[in-house]
């Protein structure tokens, strides 16, 4: 019998990294789902656009996508763990599966995916107690990365320019960044924890042209300079010959280039 | 007798003028610039021109070189695709504010200005591009004093103020020749020089995490150095930057202690070109 | 095991090649090095330069670098930027320009200009002159800090070099320095060793060099002398 588990908190409070501990830590099948959240007043949900799935799906191979239009409830496993991610600004008003938004159930019924439970960061002590900032006023801004490949120094500079305020104050800020060596790293900050956490996803993309996997960025803060934030990001990202160039020597001996094959 | 060293004006107009007013109310009169006059700040003219009205002399820095050859610099000295970008857009914007009598002046400057055992560089005697950074290898740093026949090696560059004294060094060898009847194999034991180097900082671009001015002054009269911080109105050359459209991150840096631009990783790197 | 025989400044002289190639059969050699200086003003240089692109059966496949004399031809024919032969004309005038570019058919230039300034092997550093420039003439008396300073550049324990034509191997056995450094953090002193390091003349035409990597065991040689006598091994 699939067990359904619902996991909200406010943006940058862990919900994907206890989501992983519990995916990783269960020895059946796995499912995840992740919901987009309503936006509150003054409160924009940032575009999450795929980068938690995509985390999740290469950290935990073999995980079963929810989302997927073609998943068929009648041929899930049947001890399926399936965890859901909600993000969501202010605690519920009620503990438990009183608490959850009553617009998100017809869409979860649809699916088959009724919560048993909901634990939700800030509210229930089951759950780590480490970021549930208070926010106000926030404004969410994402830009999507597909296809694109930095200069590694660049995205560090970059980086540490993003989360030190040089295009407003950030209050979080998520990635999935592809670097020319074929790898690809989650990005994952927010203004209370120290230091950002950069991880290497299992995947590698060949070294042949650009990936085609996930690339994005999100920003969740105040008076964001989003022109600014693009301006760098243009100066940062390799065009085809640089990537060329530093792609050619990962290439066994003679291998031919897609493009004069 | 004092003499005070200042490098990396950077076109810091407020930070010029501030260093330059802390020299004189110490009463020193005898001023050495390790050059980089222009370069990333936005009063390259106006800090141009008040080192020529008085008449400090100075060495040609890295940036003032490329200013008056076209883009010249290394390209492998800029860490990153992103600083190496920034820094094109500061050079081509600093090259048409310049005025040709300031890019002659520029033109002018020696690569090295000697005064006895004492040698002033903008980066090192090999290059204007090669950072003698304070943890580099001190037989590398030796060398560098050594083979410019210098008893204290005066740079900047890094923009980091730092001195460092090299002593007591020595070095063991044994040696071989192949010759038709080689002897047996000679050992010796060389005594090597105590040498200093002097890093006068930035004026204009610090990069010791603060955001003062620095610069150092020698007192001839017991070879001691002072390494001084001069506080100045960084909101004044924040707003010029922006005002002179130059990236507005220029002006984030430099309210924040960062440094416009990064330097290269590689700190013993000497161009080839 | 893996032997290596290194040589240079052939100055285009076929015979000398063939001499050593000849030799390097019989000496269990595995791997050759040609440091540089493959050409020279006093000869014409395109038997060898052919042979050293097209090796004769039997003979050990040459791994070239391009030495003091490659560089002042590519400068000339204006391979290296705006600078030209400057440093030959200066030292041996324009007679000497134009002898450099009469020994060498413009149909090498391509191979020459593809030569690598230096090579990497394990932990040695194999060049014509040094890291700091391709005409850097180290000798067993060059001073030992400017030889600490070229193996540093190159992060090498061992530095193969041939500008100087010498034979020698001065080995860095101990020493140290004392560094204080001041800055705006305050005062920190450090001590720094002289790590053992070894820097290598290899020799020119029929004085060559043959290294064992494996046991740092080097062999000076000269082609056509006898094979024991002034190749006295040292480790």
């Amino acid at each position: 019998m699939t067990r359904v588990l619902l996991i909200s908190g406010p943006p940058g409070c862990g919900k994907t990294s206890w989501i992983l501990n519990q995916l990783q830590a269960h020895r059946g099948p796995c499912g995840y789902l992740r919901l987009e959240g309503f936006t509150a007043a003054e409160l924009q949900q940032a575009p999450d656009g795929g980068i938690d799935r995509a985390f999740l799906v290469d950290q935990c191979p073999g995980l079963l996508d929810l989302a997927e239009p073609g998943e068929n409830p009648a041929s899930r496993p049947q001890d399926l763990l399936a965890l859901i991610e909600l993000p969501q600004w202010q605690a519920p008003p009620e503990a438990g599966l009183a608490g959850i938004d009553p617009r998100l159930l017809p869409p979860l019924e649809a699916l088959q995916l009724l919560p048993q439970r909901h634990l939700s960061f800030g509210r229930d002590a089951e759950l780590p107690a480490q970021d549930t900032l208070q926010f106000n006023a926030l404004e969410a801004w994402s830009l999507d990365l597909t296809h694109s490949v930095w200069d590694p120094p660049s995205l560090n500079s970059f980086w540490f320019e993003l989360v030190n305020g040089a295009y407003g104050e950030v209050y979080r800020a998520k990635a999935l960044m592809n670097l020319p060596d074929g790898r690809s790293f989650f990005f994952n900050w927010i203004v209370s924890q120290e230091g950002t956490q950069f991880l290497p996803l299992e995947r590698v993309a060949p070294p042949v042209g650009r990936p085609q996997r996930m690339s994005r960025l999100v920003v969740q803060g105040k008076h964001l300079d989003a022109a600014g934030i693009e301006a760098t990001i243009a100066d940062g990202l390799l065009s085809d010959a640089v990537l060329e160039l530093q792609q050619a020597p990962q290439r066994p001996f003679g291998a031919p280039l897609p493009a004069t094959r | 007798m004092a003499h005070a060293v200042i490098s990396c004006l950077h076109a810091n107009l407020a930070a010029t003028e501030a260093v330059l007013s802390d020299i004189e109310q110490l009463g020193i009169d005898r001023i050495t610039c390790l050059g980089d006059l222009v370069g990333y700040g936005p009063q390259p003219n106006e800090v141009v021109e008040l080192i020529r009205a008085r008449q400090i002399p100075s060495c040609q820095g890295c940036w003032d070189e490329d200013i008056i050859e076209g883009l010249n610099s290394c390209e492998c000295s800029y860490p990153s695709q992103l600083a190496e970008r920034r820094g094109q857009r500061a050079h081509h914007w600093t090259a048409a504010q310049l005025s040709e009598e300031n890019k002659a002046f520029l033109a002018s400057l020696p690569l090295s200005l000697r005064r006895d055992r004492l040698l002033f560089v903008h980066g090192s005697p090999n290059s204007q591009h090669e950072y003698l950074l304070p943890d580099m290898n001190a037989f590398a740093a030796l060398e560098r004093v050594e083979a410019a026949q210098a008893d204290t090696l005066f740079c900047g560059h890094t923009h980091r103020p730092y001195v460092r004294e090299l002593r007591e060094g020595v070095i063991k060898l044994r040696l071989h020749r192949a010759v038709a009847n080689p002897g047996p194999d000679i050992e010796r034991e060389v005594d090597l020089p105590v040498r200093r180097i002097v890093n006068a900082g930035s004026v204009g671009e610090p990069r010791h995490g603060g955001t003062s001015a620095t610069y150092v002054i020698h007192h001839e009269q017991d070879d001691s150095v002072e390494i001084r911080e001069v506080p100045y109105d960084v909101e004044r050359t924040c707003q010029a930057i922006v005002a002179a459209g130059l990236p507005p991150l220029f002006a984030w840096r430099l309210r924040h202690g960062f440094e416009y631009a990064e330097r290269a990783d590689d700190a013993s790197h000497v161009c080839e070109r | 095991m893996a032997r290596w025989a290194l040589l240079s400044g052939l100055r285009g002289d076929l015979t000398v090649y063939a001499a050593v190639q000849a030799e390097l059969r019989r000496q269990r050699v595995d791997t050759l090095f040609v440091l540089g200086d493959l050409i020279g003003p006093e000869r014409e240089a395109n038997a060898l330069l052919e042979r050293l692109q097209q090796p004769r059966r039997g003979d050990l496949q040459p791994h070239c670098l391009y030495g003091w004399w490659e560089e002042q031809l590519l400068a000339e024919r204006g391979f290296r930027g705006e600078r030209r032969a400057d440093a030959l004309r200066q030292s041996g005038g324009e007679a000497a320009v134009a002898a450099l570019l009469q020994a060498v058919d413009p149909v090498h230039m391509a191979w020459l200009a593809s030569l690598q300034f230096g090579f990497v092997e394990l932990d040695c550093a194999l060049l014509h002159g040094s890291s700091a420039d391709v005409g850097d003439s180290l000798t067993a008396d060059t001073a030992p800090l400017q030889l600490l300073d070229r193996l540093t550049r190159m992060e090498a324990n061992r530095l193969f070099t041939a500008r100087s034509g010498e034979q020698f191997c001065v080995e860095l056995c101990g020493g140290g320095i004392e560094s204080r450094l001041r800055d705006l953090e305050g005062e920190r002193q450090q001590h720094q060793s002289v790590p053992s390091r070894k820097v290598i003349g290899v020799g020119s035409g029929l004085h060559y060099t043959l290294y064992d990597p494996g046991s740092d065991h080097i062999a000076f040689r000269r082609a056509g002398g006898p094979i024991h006598a002034t190749g006295r091994g040292f480790a």
